[in-house]
């Protein structure tokens, strides 16, 4: 019953609420890996490799399922939404809708199709989450101001700027791009031996 | 009991202004009183073990703030500070945000976001996304339960003993439970005519009404007072 649905061109409306359903997970798990990292000043760098961590499988599922143009970003979109609505930076806001953006036209060069292609695709949205760090290092004047503005603690600030070297900056872009990759294979492997078994994807 | 119903777009915007409140709170006493303007908004909504939850256990988590400053020193400190920091930025809009989703039906919202021209590829994934995200949770209980029966512990000890074995406890049924959920409800929407080209129509009327004006009116005051607080002080 849902080959007849997905004929049509374009996004449909069952695509549209795959999309929903899809995004409040990839968000829980974000948040989740997450969720350690952000509050501890130290930390706070890795807290884009946590989420890369967690939500490749998802993000795999759904391009699995909806295999056409401007889902990822939509997905981008909302999470840029979400975060900017949270009071995050609104660097990390934007990464996200940018990236988001890029892993969609990636994603196309293999017609959404292609599982390297698309684990390169979820590297690329991971990434979003290092903007408001990468930031950070471009101008780290003008990033405090913005985060006490936001209501941060300056001693919050102060340990950051402390721990946050050049090295820091190479091992969270690398993390993330390992983290996702890691996620991505897990998920690979996940769809080809649960799911495509299931009849859940194609 | 005659409770108040906002217009969707009123909320939305509070949740706007409550960002920016959030935002340029100059001080504890601040956050409290703009804790508490969310209580008593859920208290008119008809929320009040809701509002009383809220306040009280924000109310403890100041207490504990104040405390932290005052009596703790060194990497601790700024440890608890950074992350009360982080919680006291989130909490209201969080409370506000739940108080909104409680209160909102799925129709209300995609009305109100069709009257605001907002393109329906955005709001049809966002309406479906907040009312799946309790789901998830439930879902999860429901899976703690089923891997426990299966000794299988959903804790991070038992991810260290056998972390295939766990990952795949987790993510397979959260992900099959999403894939047919997704089926089942675009196929429920479809049949309720989510595709029709024409304008929404929707059986609660939409429109701004005093109390909208009134509760808009409140927060921006708030805003004000704060903006003007920094100035001044």
């Amino acid at each position: 019953m849902n080959q007849q649905l997905t004929v049509k061109k374009g996004l449909a409306a069952k695509d549209l609420v795959s999309v929903g359903i899809f995004s409040a997970l990839f968000l829980v798990f974000a948040l989740v890996g997450g969720i350690f990292f952000a509050p501890n000043p130290v930390l706070t760098f890795y807290m884009p490799v946590g989420s890369a961590l967690l939500c490749g499988p998802v993000y795999l599922l759904m391009l699995a399922k909806i295999q056409k143009r401007f889902v990822v970003s939509i997905l981008g979109v909302i999470l840029c939404i979400i975060w900017f609505v949270t009071g995050m930076h609104w660097a990390m806001a934007l990464g996200y809708l940018v990236m988001g953006v890029v892993a969609d036209l990636v994603a196309g060069i293999g017609k959404y199709k292609n599982k390297k292609i698309n684990s390169l695709s979820y590297i690329l949205i991971s990434l979003g989450g290092t903007a408001s760090y990468l930031v950070f290092f471009a101008n780290p004047d003008g990033w405090a101001k913005t985060m006490l503005g936001n209501g941060t603690e300056q001693s919050y600030i102060d340990t950051m700027r402390s721990t946050g070297t050049v090295w820091i900056m190479v091992i969270m872009l690398v993390g993330t791009i390992l983290a996702a990759a890691i996620s991505a294979l897990v998920g690979c492997k996940m769809l080809k031996k649960q799911f495509e078994k299931a009849g859940i994807t194609k | 009991m005659n409770t108040l119903q906002l217009d969707p777009r009123t909320k939305l915007f509070l949740i706007l202004l409550c960002v920016l409140c959030a935002m340029f709170s100059p001080s504890l006493l601040f956050q409290f009183v703009l804790v508490a303007l969310i209580g008593l908004l859920a208290v008119v909504s008809g929320k009040w073990k809701y509002a009383l939850r809220g306040v009280a256990a924000y109310a403890l988590i100041c207490l504990f703030t104040t405390w932290c400053m005052g009596v703790m020193t060194g990497t601790w400190r700024t440890m608890f500070v950074a992350f009360l920091g982080l919680l006291h930025k989130v909490y209201a809009c969080g409370m506000l945000a739940g108080i909104v989703i409680s209160t909102t039906k799925v129709g209300e919202f995609l009305s109100a976001m069709a009257r605001l021209h907002f393109p329906k590829k955005l709001t049809i994934p966002i309406a479906v996304m907040l009312r799946y995200l309790p789901t998830i949770r439930e879902d999860w209980h429901f899976i703690k339960d089923a891997m426990r029966l299966r000794d299988v512990s959903p804790s991070l000890l038992g991810f260290l003993k056998a972390p295939a074995m766990t990952v795949n406890c987790i993510y397979v049924p959260l992900l099959t439970a999403a894939s047919k959920a997704a089926d089942e409800l675009s196929i429920a929407s479809v049949t309720r005519g989510i595709e029709n080209p024409k304008p929404r129509t929707c059986l609660v009327e939409i429109r701004m009404r005093k109390t909208d004006w009134l509760a808009i009116v409140f927060f921006t005051a708030f805003l004000a007072l704060e903006l003007i607080w920094k100035v001044v002080g």
